[in-house]
């Protein structure tokens, strides 16, 4: 290489490097590209230069400019991160839009309502006020039956109406059963009834007002399989794979037969433990819907099988997170809600 | 209902190898639930949920049969021993008879009768035995004869009662209903007002008995009884269950009456009672047996399809299992090919009357856990969802948007009620509130959720809440009108803040809004309020809470908030989306400054400026609104910025100027404006 061009090089690289900041950067470019720069120069003496060497000249010229360009580009590129480490502290906070919160309640019926959806259940809702007769009655419990006990009713003050009877506010979501069987006529049903319901008690695990999910199939050969399937489908995509449920006998009027759905413990998987006792929680009730109830909603029960199931969001959230007593979930206190 | 059972009192009819751990186990997945296990000395005792069809097993017997029946499905040994005494002679021990006379007033009171006098009863504590068992069970021994009636109705399910004969007067009892007002004072020394039609037995001068649910005072044995007349029945369940809840009073013999007992085990009850006063009272039988039972249980064979068994079960099982835990429950069978007869034994009969009923008897013993999981077969309905789901994603589009949700109670009190100054008689009332805090259902939810600020403004001055429910209002003899609103509430913030997040939500509705002058609303300052309205239709509020609930509240900021009715909403027609072609040529935008009167609304100006502007104007937006003493008296500062624009080309200034020239003028001469430079 001819030693002007050597030379030209050494000069280039050495300006590059005494360089501090991007600006300057930007006038050693010049310096050396620039009109009068280094590089030019040396590009014009060509016309200097023997013609048989000529060839030779500007591929070395060419050669040392491509280096040079490389140093540029790497020292800009070192200048560029010592710029933003000097003014950035990543650890301060970010310019952030204000995310508010959804209550646990409603973050656990989206989910309830994604899993059945991919079962092909839709999403109804009926009257939280109804009358006595969709909720007592057309479930197959008379007036004066002592089943209807198991749920602490509101009455509403109201003039009774005839066949329908009184209103009450709903303890529960089965109202919907023989409204749904009313309203669809001819099954296949599958259906999910979400609602605010109402029991008068309260203590750490009841609130006067709580919320139902209810859960209803019509069809032809309906078992008592196609009710644990689907259990098993919800309970473990809810609560997670290593949960798994059981049937235990239980009596509900418009169910026969009836079961308490149970679920192992989230903390023992089942061993039992000191929360669960035995390993198993209560997570609600079920059943193959009674044939009365579906000759009351007009579906021959002949025909057709089905099965119902119903429990509350607010005990599903209890056992899916530590919240002891349920009624934290009613106090509205931002510094809970929050948290989720 | 709740039953403490003893373990050894339960295996002394349960014969068996298997742990008592095991045994409730099995018990908990077959048949009744044995929820806990206490430790009691050297004994256990099983706290047991028996469900309110299964009288039958509300006795350490009935569950002792239940469980013989579960632990031969487990393939477990096991004996059932039947007590001593059930078959007791009741032929009289002495050769007086001591009369009783007996008069039943409507036979659909007391489906079954018996009664028997003992004589030479010596009162005196019960055996050691008796005592424990009785305390285990949480029932305190009284003497020998009281504690049998209470021992045999434990053991049996079978309640029954036992009165000092020398105190029925002329030995006659009448059983009949009650007439408006007579009154009786019970066992444990309470007057009761007894309300119609209960149950009670009279003799021949007083009430002496309040039926299936407690003796009189006046007929009760004592230390110097020395006659006694044992007492099994049945009573009519309705009438006791009325009677129980019009007293608010409930016993153990009225829990297990009102459910119903199994009339053939109302001899083997009185024989057994005999059997054990003759054993701790030395008593002999001194009068003839009475039985008054018009009409005797019928046995009611159930036929049951196979076919339907195995299509309820997911599964086929033999016939001859099916029939082997029939048998096993106590059922008589018969088959066919094709089905199962099966006649419920008579502690069944007003529980097992349907082929699903059986169905339910033998999955359960043959097993829940073992029938398969599948998920359904068959066709997925079309059926579309609820609003539900859409408020699924308007709730996440108000979290994006910083608030946070709130879940408060439907049920509100009667000062609730009255800031939202709706009437009574159109509120939906309790009939039986639990505390006055919760009374109504709530026509609103914005009380709730001033609540819930006033309760956090602690916290920081800006709160932003929401809640999404119904609320409800009365309809004459119809179901309330229970529509969903989503309601919002933000603390510390104005009046335009509360309005562009309801122009917001209203856009995520796909909805295009018009704000109007409020009606009469008490929840907010009428001058900084509007209705919200799509088309003619109202669907909403908004604006700053009035002083009343400030001042109620006590809030330390002042909060606007808004309430939109989503029923509504939902129903409308959404707005329609069309496609504009995207203007190839760029407009020219220029700001008009303006000083209007207050009164002059931005919507006048902007409807004038467009009007006028057209079709060169395409756009017009409030840009910055101010008020200042120095713009005058009652004046505002309004700037605007208009878009000219034309599809063929950008127009030229001299047509913008020309068209701004017009806009200027009309706007001083319409409203008076002094344009700013």
């Amino acid at each position: 290489m001819n030693l002007q061009i050597k030379k030209a090089l050494e000069k280039a690289k050495a300006k590059i490097e005494s360089t501090k900041t991007v600006k300057e950067l930007e006038q050693t470019y010049v310096e050396i590209f620039g009109k009068n720069g280094l590089l030019t120069q040396l590009t014009k003496s060509i016309k200097d230069i023997k013609p048989k060497d000529r060839a030779k000249f500007g591929q070395s010229v060419n050669a040392i400019k491509k280096e040079i360009e490389a140093a540029l580009a790497k020292k800009r590129s070192s200048l560029d991160v010592l710029r933003s480490a000097a003014l950035i502290d990543i650890t301060a906070p970010g310019k952030k839009q204000q995310i508010g919160h959804l209550h646990l309640v409603s973050q656990a019926i989206e989910e309830i309502v994604d899993i059945f959806k991919k079962l092909g259940f839709s999403l109804q809702s009926y009257p939280e006020v109804d009358w006595d007769w969709y909720v007592f009655e057309s479930l197959n419990i008379p007036k004066d039956h002592p089943a209807r006990d198991e749920w602490e009713t509101f009455l509403v003050k109201s003039t009774a109406k005839p066949h329908y009877g009184s209103l009450v506010l709903t303890p529960h979501t089965s109202n919907g059963q023989v409204r749904e069987m009313e309203r669809v006529k001819t099954p296949p049903v599958r259906m999910i009834n979400i609602a605010r319901c109402y029991r008068r008690q309260i203590d750490v695990s009841h609130t006067p007002m709580f919320h139902q999910f209810e859960g209803m199939l019509i069809d032809k050969n309906v078992s008592i399989g196609d009710l644990k399937g689907t259990f098993d489908y919800f309970t473990s995509r809810f609560f997670g794979p290593k949960r798994v449920t059981r049937l235990r006998p239980h009596h509900f009027r418009f169910t026969e037969p009836s079961f308490e759905v149970d679920i192992t413990c989230g903390v023992c998987l089942g061993h039992g433990c000191r929360i669960c006792k035995a390993g198993w929680l209560e997570l609600g009730g079920a059943g193959m819907v009674h044939p009365k109830v579906l000759e009351t909603g007009k579906i021959d029960s002949k025909r057709y099988t089905a099965f119902a199931f119903g429990w509350g969001i607010e005990r599903t959230i209890a056992m899916k997170t530590d919240i002891g007593d349920i009624r934290l979930l009613y106090q509205n206190d931002l510094r809970f809600l929050e948290q989720f | 209902m709740n039953m403490r059972v003893p373990v050894s009192w339960l295996r002394e009819y349960l014969k068996t190898d298997v742990a008592a751990k095991t045994i409730a186990q099995y018990l908990t997945t077959s048949g009744p639930s044995v929820e806990r296990i206490e430790k009691d000395g050297q004994d256990l005792i099983f706290d047991i949920e028996v469900t309110t069809n299964r009288p039958d097993a509300f006795s350490i017997y009935g569950l002792a049969r239940e469980a013989h029946a579960i632990l031969k499905s487990y393939s477990q040994k096991s004996q059932l021993l039947t007590p001593k005494g059930l078959q007791t002679n009741l032929r009289p021990d002495t050769n007086y008879q001591l009369p009783v006379e007996v008069i039943i007033k409507d036979k659909n009171l007391c489906p079954r009768f018996t009664a028997i006098v003992i004589d030479n009863v010596k009162i005196k504590p019960s055996p050691a035995i008796i005592k424990n068992r009785l305390e285990k069970c949480g029932i305190r021994a009284i003497n020998n004869i009281v504690d049998i009636a209470n021992y045999v109705m434990i053991e049996l399910g079978q309640p029954m009662h036992t009165f000092d004969y020398d105190k029925i007067k002329r030995a006659r009892m009448v059983l009949r209903e009650t007439k408006a007002g007579e009154k009786i004072k019970t066992l444990d020394g309470k007057l009761r007002k007894l309300p119609n039609g209960a149950i009670v037995i009279e003799d021949g001068e007083r009430l002496i008995d309040l039926c299936g649910i407690m003796g009189g005072k006046n007929s009760a044995v004592s230390s110097r009884t020395k006659r006694v007349v044992m007492f099994v029945q049945s009573y009519n369940p309705t009438k006791i269950r009325k009677t129980t809840q019009a007293l608010a009073f409930r016993t153990e013999a009225a829990a297990r009456f009102e459910k119903g007992v199994d009339l053939e085990g109302i001899l083997p009850a009185l024989g057994r009672s005999i059997f054990l006063a003759k054993l701790t009272a030395g008593a002999k039988i001194a009068s003839e047996l009475v039985d008054i039972y018009p009409s005797p249980q019928k046995k009611k064979p159930i036929t049951l399809s196979l076919e339907k068994l195995n299509k309820y079960l997911g599964l086929t099982i033999p016939s001859s299992k099916a029939q082997s835990i029939l048998t096993s429950l106590g059922f008589a069978t018969t088959s066919t090919a094709q089905t199962i007869t099966a006649t419920p034994p008579s502690w069944r009969t007003t529980d097992c009357q349907i082929e699903e009923d059986l169905i339910e008897e033998i999955a359960r013993i043959y097993g829940y856990h073992n029938l398969p999981s599948k998920l359904p077969k068959g066709q997925i309905p079309d059926r579309e969802d609820s609003i539900l789901t859409r408020v699924i994603e308007l709730k996440k589009s108000l979290k994006f948007q910083g608030l946070t949700e709130i879940l408060t109670y439907s049920i509100i009190s009667r000062k609730f009620l009255e800031l939202t100054e709706t009437a009574e008689k159109d509120a939906v009332e309790l009939a039986n509130p639990l505390t006055e805090q919760w009374q109504f259902m709530r026509p609103t939810l914005l009380v709730s959720l001033a609540d819930v600020i006033a309760k956090n403004q602690n916290l920081r001055p800006n709160i932003k809440i929401f809640e999404v429910a119904k609320t409800y209002e009365q309809v004459e003899s119809d179901l309330p009108k229970q529509d969903l609103k989503l309601s919002v509430a933000l603390s510390g913030a104005s009046f335009y803040d509360i309005k562009g997040l309801v122009e917001n939500v209203l856009e995520i509705l796909n909805l295009e809004a018009k704000f109007e002058k409020p009606k009469q609303n008490p929840l907010f300052v009428k001058e900084f309020s509007a209705q919200i309205k799509v088309g003619d239709i109202e669907v909403g509020v908004l604006g700053l809470l009035s002083h009343k609930i400030r001042g109620y509240f006590d809030f330390k900021y002042p909060a606007v908030a808004a309430e939109i009715n989503l029923t509504t909403c939902y129903q409308l027609p959404a707005t329609r989306k069309t496609y504009k072609p995207v203007p190839k040529y760029p407009p020219v935008i220029e700001d008009i400054s303006a000083i209007f009167d207050q009164k002059t609304t931005v919507a006048e100006i902007t409807s004038s400026v467009k009007k006028l502007g057209d079709p060169l104007v395409k756009q017009v937006e409030i840009i910055d609104i101010y008020q200042d003493p120095k713009l005058g008296k009652n004046k505002k500062s309004v700037t605007l910025r208009l878009t000219y624009q034309k599809p063929t080309e950008t127009p030229l200034q001299e047509e913008v100027t020309r068209f701004k020239n017009i806009i200027i003028r009309e706007l001083e001469r319409l409203f008076k404006a002094q344009i700013r430079k």
